[in-house]
């Protein structure tokens, strides 16, 4: 049992109760204490075990990557690696690690070395290595590991020395810079893990987090509280806060309340009905940005008509997108024409949308030798998703356009899980569907429509495959130089404009409601929310 | 009364067996797998999806899988959470405390002010006050939980400023870690000045509006109950006797009436921790409603099964407890079985 202030006598506890009572209100501490009201518990603390922000957000305090994305952008810059190179037949990289960088301590372990090329190689070893002994510990699942395809990208990881890591791939890849960036990088102390297993208790491991980030972790009570402590020692940007308690508050409207009294600085997920208010309270500060996402609606160029790219542009001239933007997005939404949202680098604003124009529509129809009316399935989203707030409501508004164009569709969904498999399959004639980035590099994005990822159970979903298109992708991963790499984007963007194997919809914007107070906080394109840098005046 | 007791704890066991069941099924009949719910955009391989469903024994017949969990539970093994990988009675214990706390206070707050309520309404029947109660508890117990716990989460917290929003306790001021569970309990074994009362006052809102319907029930109840004993020879005996009416009602009347009172605190029980459900999610109250809700979505068979039996056994228990009762309030009944 732990207190902040240790035990006295019961009796003079009781006095205490009765003078407070007098007072009316105590204070325990002067520190200066940020309260995040967050939405949920998270599953345990190793980010690689996950595949929620919910839970990325509650361990990102405690752990670094050897890559980092700069706060607010999704710029990567280094991180536990201070610098490294990419070998000329950029299948090597070689990454140099920070010296003198020190692991937090629990109340049972106490690091007794400095982090180096060890804890590395056990940070990746667990999630690829089935010898690892952490392997299947806490259920094994490394969905991020496997989702963003390390296991094909990578050959081999070796330590040349303690401060030296090789990283070898099976082909150039540049994007993995980025991934290494990603929550399930989190390096680990591999010390903390043996102490673990000899121990007996190795899941413990993965609930009472040992890292090198910002802060130290303090304490986790499920469905309540999660406190840290600023890490006086941290190798970066110091924490101006002394302690960052996120207090679980899964309704958003008690979270608003709770911002509105001042019982948290700063709230997760606000409702958009609630934004008007929220704008107006001179107590509280809202920021938004398009999220790193995007909604659209997938044409199955396998199944004729679609197959051609004369009805798909006519049916993406035939849908009214302001009005879906307006009416379920709520104002939240900013328009799609391409795959990527508008604060990612190699956006090409010189892109037209397509114009919502239902009598040149039902003419390119005519003239693709379409005869209308004709029907076709629209599968709809079962479940909300960031990008997409209502995917029934989006379905009977396309619904209702298409037929002004004589297009019958008939609505059709499954159960998520059910929806998704089929969709991969192609059973699909046209669905809604969508994506969240995962690490800001467009390559994220674009390989949805890549040939690889057109097969049947692969997740490009409108099965297009564009030859241009393809080899364009396969040579942006190849480039370390950036703005080349955007360049080739950039024009890919305009294939995919021209051929249009999907309805694009919206880039959904994320708002960020926190107190006056609260300074310093940079809204990340990746959702995360990082309290390092961040001051309550 | 031994006997009676074995019989009625023998009869518990096939009410536990065929609830182990329906749990069981009801979790798979909805549309959904553990392992592809927690999957996004990216979806899962074949094999990945194979092989976690094969770990965690999914791919066997669905009775080989309910006679491998019967025989667990057997053995007190509640299985693993697949959520966030800890056992199930470990989470379950951590947030039971704060549910029952909640519970506990909302059904004294009920009995409190329900059993006096329903007593004086029927020994002032038809007045004003009698009108005005039976008016009111229909209110009470027609409001929605969800309804009445945000019009006082906006009152009594945002525009008065007389309670806290949400939660157990206030996370800048107090700290302290669990050792009962129950915050009240927790807040004076830390010796922090002003922690009891801060506990105290995170729990008034939700325990009100928790409490809410079983008061309005339990007055009712008291009222109609009392009314029935008060026309009763015995009540009428004990007047001409000359004994005090404070005697009368409170101790010839009351006494008598309280049977179906109890079996309806008994009774209400059940809808206590199903409305708990409901003032977790507004109050931000950690206990295993939500917890509960969570494990729904998030098809955590293991965590939803434990729960819902553990859930269910109390249930039964306390009404097995109401049952017993029953003979200490009337040592008749006791003698009759």
């Amino acid at each position: 049992m732990k207190f902040l202030h240790r035990a006295g006598p019961a009796r003079a506890g009781l006095l205490g109760i009765a003078v407070a009572a007098l007072v009316g209100a105590s204070t325990t501490g002067s520190a200066k204490t940020l309260v995040y009201c967050s939405e949920g518990s998270p599953e345990n603390f190793t980010p690689a075990l996950n595949t929620t922000n919910t839970t990325f957000d509650a361990a990102r305090p405690v752990f670094d990557k050897l890559t980092e994305f700069a706060r607010g952008t999704t710029k990567v810059g280094p991180g536990l690696a201070e610098s490294w190179e990419v070998g000329d037949d950029g299948r090597t990289l070689t990454f140099h690690l920070r010296k003198g960088v020190k692991f937090h301590s629990t109340k049972d372990f106490k690091p007794t070395r400095d982090f180096n090329a060890d804890d590395v190689l056990f940070s990746f070893n667990r999630q690829w290595k089935p010898d690892n002994p952490y392997f299947k510990v806490s259920g094994g699942r490394f969905d991020y590991f496997n989702d963003m395809d390390m296991p094909k990208i990578l050959d081999s990881i070796e330590k040349k020395d303690d401060y030296t890591i090789v990283m070898k791939l099976k082909e150039p890849n540049i994007p993995i810079l980025a991934n290494l960036a990603m929550d399930f990088a989190s390096i680990h102390s591999a010390e903390y893990a043996d102490f673990m297993l000899k121990k007996g208790t190795p899941e413990q491991f993965d609930q009472v987090p040992v890292g090198t980030g910002p802060f130290s972790f303090v304490a986790y009570q499920k469905d309540s509280v999660i406190r840290f402590k600023a890490n006086k020692d941290y190798w970066g940007e110091k924490p101006l806060i002394d302690d960052l308690v996120f207090a679980i508050t899964p309704d958003a409207t008690a979270r608003y309340t709770k911002l509105k009294t001042g019982e948290c600085h700063f709230m997760i997920a606000p409702r958009p009905a609630d934004l008007p208010e929220m704008q107006k309270d001179p107590a509280l500060k809202v920021i938004n940005q398009p999220g790193l996402n995007i909604a659209f609606w997938a044409f199955n160029t396998e199944k004729p008509p679609l197959g051609k790219k004369e009805v798909r542009q006519a049916l993406s001239m035939a849908v009214d997108k302001s009005a879906i933007l307006k009416d379920v997005y709520l104002g939240a939404g900013e328009a799609a024409k391409t795959l990527i949202p508008s604060t990612m680098w190699s956006y090409n604003d010189s892109i037209q949308d397509y114009p919502y124009d239902p009598e040149k529509a039902k003419a390119m129809l005519k003239a693709a030798g379409v005869a209308t009316p004709f029907d076709i399935d629209l599968w709809y989203m079962p479940v909300q998703r960031p990008y997409n707030p209502n995917g029934k409501r989006i379905g009977e508004m396309m619904q209702a356009d298409l037929a002004k164009v004589g297009v019958n569709a008939k609505l059709v969904t499954f159960e998520w899980g059910e929806y998704r498999k089929r969709m991969q399959d192609g059973e699909h004639i046209t669905g809604e569907t969508g994506w969240t980035g995962d690490n800001g590099d467009p390559d994220n994005f674009f390989y949805l429509l890549g040939c690889a990822a057109a097969r049947k159970g692969g997740i490009n979903l409108s099965k297009w495959c564009n030859k241009d298109f393809d080899a364009l992708l396969n040579k942006a991963k190849t480039l370390s130089d950036q703005n080349a790499r955007a360049k080739l984007y950039e024009e890919m963007q305009v294939i995919e404009h021209d051929e249009a194997p999907n309805f694009l919809i919206a880039h959904s914007i994320v708002y960020e409601a926190m107190r006056k107070e609260v300074v310093g906080f940079k809204q990340s394109p990746l959702g995360a929310h990082e309290f390092q840098g961040v001051d309550l005046q | 009364m031994l006997k009676y007791l074995f019989k009625r704890l023998a009869l518990t066991i096939p009410t536990f067996v065929a609830l182990m069941f329906v749990t069981f099924v009801a979790i798979r009949l909805v549309p959904g797998d553990p392992v592809e719910v927690r999957v996004g955009e990216h979806g899962i391989s074949p094999e990945r999806l194979a092989y976690f469903r094969h770990e965690l024994g999914l791919d066997q017949p669905v009775w080989k899988q309910f006679l491998d969990y019967a025989w667990k539970i057997l053995h007190g093994d509640f299985g693993t959470s697949l959520r966030t990988s800890q056992k199930v009675l470990t989470e379950f214990f951590t947030l039971f405390p704060a549910t029952i706390e909640l519970s506990l206070c909302a059904m004294l707050l009920a009995i409190a002010l329900g059993i006096p309520a329903g007593v004086t309404a029927a020994v002032k029947r038809g007045s004003w006050y009698d009108q005005i109660l039976m008016s009111t508890s229909v209110v009470g117990y027609s409001m929605p939980i969800f309804w009445w716990g945000l019009l006082l989460q906006m009152l009594f917290a945002e525009g008065w400023h007389l309670t806290p929003t949400s939660g157990r306790i206030d996370p800048i001021n107090y700290y302290f870690e669990p050792v009962t569970g129950f915050m009240t309990i927790d807040a004076l074994l830390s010796d922090q000045p002003g922690a009891f009362l801060d506990a105290l006052r995170h729990l008034i809102l939700p325990a009100v509006v928790l409490g809410t319907f079983p008061l309005a029930v339990i007055a009712r109840m008291t009222r109609s109950s009392m009314l029935e004993v008060l026309s009763e020879d015995y009540v009428r005996t004990a007047r001409a006797k000359g004994l005090s009416p404070l005697r009368v009602v409170g101790l010839h009347a009351l006494r008598n009436a309280l049977i179906p009172v109890v079996t309806v605190i008994g009774l209400s029980v059940g809808s206590l921790l199903a409305g708990a459900v409901l003032t977790e999610t507004i109050f931000s109250w950690p206990g295993v409603g939500h917890w509960l809700i969570e494990s729904i979505s998030q098809r955590d068979y293991p965590a939803l099964q434990g729960g819902v039996m553990i859930v269910s056994t109390f249930v039964i228990l306390v009404n097995f407890g109401v049952d017993l009762l029953y003979g200490v309030i009337n040592p008749r009944i006791a003698h009759g079985r």
